[in-house]
C-alpha cells in the first residue's frame, strides 16, 4: 500500500531544507522551540477519520496540537522540535492506514492523481466483477422450482464466489483496511459497520455455496455483495473527484493574488513592479503596512518586522540597518528601503499559502458538532443490527443474516459528516472564483449572519482620484523667509513644496498618499521616517528640517468640499496644503442600498473630518457616518455593537483598520489594501469592489441554507431507512445503493454551491 | 448444457484478463486527464501533425 511505501521515505521530510517547505516556527515564551507544519492526508473519506488521525498525531510524544480538516483533507500539527520530528508522526499516520505527505502543491498534485488511479481501478474491479457475478446469479432468480439442476447451480454458485474474490480481497480493501485502524485505535468509524455487514455476507454466503445442506442454508448473496461494494466505491469516487476540483482551483485562485514592489531606479525614482520581476541586488522600498517582498537586508531606516505570519512571534522583532528581513513579514515600524538578496519565485505566495492553509485546516463549530454525534450513532447501528439478527433468528431464520446485513450497510453517517464541510467547502471555492478570498472559512456563517457593517471610508468607499488635480494652496507661514532657523537662504517655491510632499508621500501606502506621489521626483533623502496610524508621515531631510505631511497639526476648520486635504508642515507649523479630488467607488452606493435592503445596518467609520465623512455619508445615503476617529475609537464602536449583541463585521483597507479587522466578528480588507489589514481580516475583497461582498453574502446565506438541507436529508433518510431495513423491506443490494446515494445527494447538493453562476 | 462446464470457467479467467489490460491502461495513465486530448485540438501548437498533413 502507498501508505507504507511513504514511511519508508519519511525520514527525508526531517531535513530543514524540505522542512521549511511546510513548516512554520514559532518561538513562545518558555523556551520550548514550536513548529508548526502542514500535512496533506491521504486516504481520509468521512469527518469520524478525521478523529481517528487527531488522537493518532496526539499519541506522538512531542506533539503539542494536531487539527484534521476532513473537508480540505489538511492536518496541521504543533510539535515540539527537542522532543519529535515531522517523520515520526508521518510514519504514526501511515500506520493509521493514511497516507501523509508534506503540503505543497506539487507532492499534492502527484497524489491526487495517485489516489485518483487507486479509485478508478478499485472501482473497475468492483463494477466488472459485480456485472458477471449478477450474470451468474440471474439464472437462480429467472428459473422456476426443480428447473435448474442442484450441479448447475453449485457451478454458477462456484463462479461466483470466484468472481466475488478479487472484490473483497482488493476492490473492498479500504473498507477492511478503514475498519480495523479504527478498532486498532479504539474508536468506531463510519468502516466498522461496512466491513462487518461484508464480512458477515461473505462468510455465510460462502458457507451456503460450498456447503448447501450446512448451518448457512442454501442462499447466496455474492450479488449484493459486490454490487454494494460498487455502489460505495462508486460514490465514494465522485466524490473525490468533486473533493479533487474543490482543492485544485483552491490552490489555483491563491496563485493569483497579485503582488507589486516599488522598486528604487538607478535615477532616484521609485516604479511599481511585480515582486517577481525583482532581481537580487535591487533597491525596494517598504512602506508601513506593506509585506516584504523579498528576502534582504535593510539599507535605510530601522523598523519593526512583525513576523507572525512566517513564524508565529506575535512580538514585532525591531530591525536596524543591515539587519536580514524575511520575505513575506510585515513592516510595521516606519518606512524603510531593503537591498534585495534572495528572491523566491514563491516566497510571498508560500506567505499566501499559509494564510489559506490555517484558514482550511480551522473547523467550524457545526462540524465538529457533525463529528460528535458519529460515534454514539454507530454504535446504536450496531447495536440494532445484532438485536434483528437475533429477532429474525427467531421469527424467520432464513432472512435474519441479510436483515442484519442490510442495517449495518444502509445507515449513513456520512451524509451527516459531509453535510457541513462539504457545503462549507464548496461555497469557499465559488466565492475565491469571483475574488473574495476566504482565510477562515467560518467567515461564511459570520456573513450570513451579519447585522452591522462598519465601513472604513478612505481606500475602502471612495478613491482619490489619479488625475484629480492636487491643488496646492501656499499658506506662507514658516515657507523659509526670515524664520531664522535655517540658513536663511532656503526659500521654498511651489515646485520644491510638491517635491517635498511627493518624496514623503513615496513612503506611505494611504490612498491619499498614492496620488500625492505622482505630483513630483521623490528623490530626496528622508532620515527617520516614522507613520503614525491616523496621523501622517514625518521624516528628517538632509538639511535637518523635520517635515510632517498629513493632518493638519492646528486643525483648521474641515472643510465641506468633495476634495480631500492634506497639509505639509515644516518643523510644527503648516507651509502648504494639499486637496486631492476624491471620489465615491463606482458601484458603492448601489452595494450599499442592496445590503440595507437585505437588513445590514451599515456604518462609516473614518478618521477624515467629521463634515467630510458625513457629506459622503450622505451621499451614500448612510446616516450613521462618525468621522474623526482614531484607531482606537473605530475599536471602540465595533466593541459597543457587539456588546448589544449584534454580529459585526467590517471591510477596511489601512493599517489604521487592522486591529479593529481583528475584533469584528467577520472582517474584509480590500485587495489593494495594506498587508497588515489583509493579514488580520478573515477574507479579502481581490478587486476592491464593494459589489463582491452582496454576492459573497447571497452566496453565504444560500450556503447556509444547503447546510440545512443536508442535515434534513440525511436525517430523514436514516429515519426512513432503518425501520425498512429492521422489518427486512430491504435487501442488502438496495440498502448499498440507498447509502452511497445519501452520500451523494449530499455532496451534489454542495456542489451546487460551486458550480453557481 | 454440459458445455456450461466450460464457458463459466472461461469466462471468469477472461475477467480476470480484462482486469489485467485495464490496470496496464490505468497506471499507463491513459485516465488521468481526460480533457487534455480533447482540448489539444484547440492549442496553437501543431507539431503533432505529420509531415504530410501540413498544407
Amino acid at each position: 500500500m502507498a501508505a507504507f511505501e511513504l514511511a519508508a521515505e519519511s525520514a527525508i521530510v526531517d531535513d530543514a531544507a524540505e522542512l521549511a517547505r511546510f513548516t512554520r516556527w514559532r518561538e513562545p515564551k518558555d523556551g520550548r522551540r514550536l513548529a508548526e507544519s502542514s500535512l496533506r492526508i491521504g486516504g481520509m473519506h468521512c469527518a469520524a477519520c478525521a478523529v481517528t488521525i487527531e488522537q493518532a498525531l496526539r499519541s506522538v510524544p512531542g506533539v503539542v496540537e494536531a487539527r484534521v480538516s476532513a473537508a480540505a483533507q489538511l492536518a496541521s500539527v504543533t510539535w515540539d522540535a527537542q522532543a519529535t520530528q515531522p517523520s515520526a508522526f508521518v510514519d504514526v499516520v501511515a500506520r493509521a492506514g493514511y497516507s501523509a505527505v508534506p503540503d505543497t502543491a506539487a507532492a499534492a498534485r502527484a497524489m491526487r492523481v495517485a489516489e485518483s488511479r487507486d479509485a478508478i481501478w478499485r472501482l473497475f474491479v468492483a463494477v466488472l466483477c459485480s456485472m458477471q457475478v449478477m450474470m451468474l446469479a440471474a439464472p437462480a432468480y429467472v428459473s422456476g422450482p426443480g428447473e435448474l439442476g442442484a450441479d448447475v447451480k453449485r457451478l454458477l454458485d462456484w463462479g461466483s464466489w470466484l468472481l466475488t474474490l478479487p472484490v473483497m480481497l482488493f476492490a473492498a480493501r479500504p473498507f477492511f483496511t478503514g475498519a480495523w485502524h479504527s478498532l486498532r485505535n479504539r474508536r468506531i468509524g463510519m468502516d466498522v459497520p461496512v466491513a462487518l455487514g461484508l464480512l458477515v455476507a461473505f462468510v455465510a454466503s460462502s458457507g451456503a455455496a460450498f456447503d448447501p445442506g450446512g448451518a448457512f442454508g442454501h442462499e447466496v448473496y455474492f450479488d449484493s455483495l459486490t454490487m454494494f461494494v460498487s455502489f460505495l466505491l462508486g460514490g465514494r469516487y465522485l466524490e473525490m473527484r468533486a473533493r479533487h476540483r474543490a482543492e485544485a482551483s483552491l490552490e489555483e485562485s491563491m496563485g493569483r493574488l497579485p503582488d507589486a514592489a516599488w522598486r528604487e531606479n538607478a535615477d532616484g525614482s521609485v516604479s511599481a513592479i511585480s515582486a517577481l520581476r525583482l532581481q537580487p541586488g535591487d533597491t525596494v522600498r517598504v512602506a508601513v503596512g506593506q509585506a516584504f517582498a523579498a528576502d534582504g537586508v535593510l539599507v535605510r531606516g530601522s523598523t519593526r518586522a512583525d513576523e507572525a505570519l512566517l513564524s508565529g512571534e506575535s512580538q514585532p522583532i525591531e530591525k536596524a540597518p543591515g539587519d536580514e528581513v524575511v520575505a513575506g513579514s510585515i513592516n510595521v515600524g516606519a518606512p524603510v528601503a531593503m537591498r534585495v538578496e534572495r528572491v523566491g519565485a514563491d516566497t510571498r505566495y508560500e506567505a499566501i499559502v499559509a494564510l489559506m492553509r490555517s484558514a482550511r485546516s480551522l473547523r467550524p463549530a457545526s462540524i465538529a458538532a457533525a463529528d460528535r454525534w458519529a460515534a454514539p450513532f454507530l454504535w446504536s447501528v450496531l447495536a440494532l443490527a445484532a438485536a434483528a439478527g437475533v429477532v429474525w433468528s427467531i421469527v424467520d431464520p432464513a432472512r435474519a443474516v441479510w436483515v442484519s446485513v442490510s442495517v449495518l450497510i444502509v445507515t449513513c453517517p456520512c451524509a451527516l459528516s459531509l453535510a457541513a464541510p462539504s457545503a462549507l467547502l464548496a461555497s469557499a471555492t465559488a466565492m475565491a472564483r469571483r475574488g473574495v478570498l476566504l482565510r477562515r472559512i467560518d467567515a461564511i456563517e459570520g456573513l450570513a449572519r451579519m447585522q452591522t457593517l462598519f465601513i472604513d471610508k478612505t481606500g475602502t468607499l471612495t478613491d482619490a482620484q489619479e488625475h484629480g488635480v492636487a491643488c496646492m494652496i501656499r499658506v506662507g507661514v514658516g515657507d523659509g523667509i526670515g524664520d531664522g532657523e535655517s540658513d536663511g537662504a532656503t526659500r521654498y517655491d511651489g515646485d520644491a513644496l510638491r517635491a517635498i510632499a511627493a518624496s514623503l508621500a513615496a513612503w506611505s501606502l494611504h490612498p491619499l498618499s498614492k496620488v500625492l506621489s505622482q505630483q513630483g521626483a521623490s528623490s530626496l533623502v528622508w532620515n527617520d521616517l516614522r507613520e503614525v496610524p491616523g496621523q501622517g508621515i514625518c521624516g528628517r531631510a538632509g538639511d535637518g528640517v523635520v517635515w510632517l505631511l498629513g493632518r493638519s497639526p492646528l486643525m483648521v476648520a474641515a472643510n465641506d468640499s468633495s476634495e480631500a486635504e492634506t497639509w505639509l508642515s515644516r518643523d510644527g507649523r503648516p507651509v502648504a496644503c494639499f486637496r486631492v479630488v476624491e471620489a465615491v467607488r463606482p458601484g458603492a452606493a448601489e452595494a450599499l442600498d442592496a445590503l440595507r435592503r437585505d437588513g445590514v445596518r451599515v456604518a462609516l467609520l473614518s478618521g477624515d473630518a467629521s463634515r467630510r465623512v458625513e457629506r459622503v455619508g450622505r451621499l451614500l445615503g448612510v446616516p450613521d457616518s462618525r468621522g474623526g476617529l482614531t484607531p482606537h475609537d473605530k475599536l471602540m464602536a465595533v466593541r459597543e455593537a457587539q456588546a448589544r449583541g449584534e454580529s459585526v463585521a467590517m471591510i477596511g483597507d489601512g493599517i489604521n483598520d487592522a486591529p479593529v479587522l481583528a475584533q469584528a466578528d467577520t472582517s474584509f480588507a480590500m485587495g489593494a489594501g495594506a498587508q497588515i489589514a489583509r493579514a488580520q481580516a478573515d477574507g479579502v475583497l481581490l478587486s476592491g469592489a464593494l459589489a463582491d461582498i452582496v454576492q459573497a453574502r447571497a452566496l453565504a446565506k444560500r450556503t447556509l441554507r444547503v447546510v440545512r438541507q443536508n442535515f434534513a436529508w440525511a436525517g430523514a433518510y436514516n429515519a426512513a431507512c432503518v425501520p425498512l431495513a429492521l422489518i427486512g423491506w430491504l435487501p442488502p443490494w438496495a440498502a448499498g445503493l440507498g447509502m452511497a446515494t445519501s452520500s451523494l445527494v449530499v455532496v451534489f447538493n454542495s456542489l451546487r454551491l460551486a458550480r453557481s453562476r | 448444457m454440459d458445455i456450461l462446464y466450460l464457458l463459466i470457467p472461461l469466462s471468469s479467467v477472461l475477467v480476470l484478463a480484462i482486469l489485467g489490460v485495464f490496470a496496464w491502461a490505468l497506471y499507463g495513465g491513459q485516465f488521468d486527464d481526460l480533457e487534455q486530448h480533447g482540448e489539444q485540438i484547440l492549442e496553437a501548437a501543431v507539431d503533432s501533425l505529420d509531415p504530410h498533413q501540413r498544407g
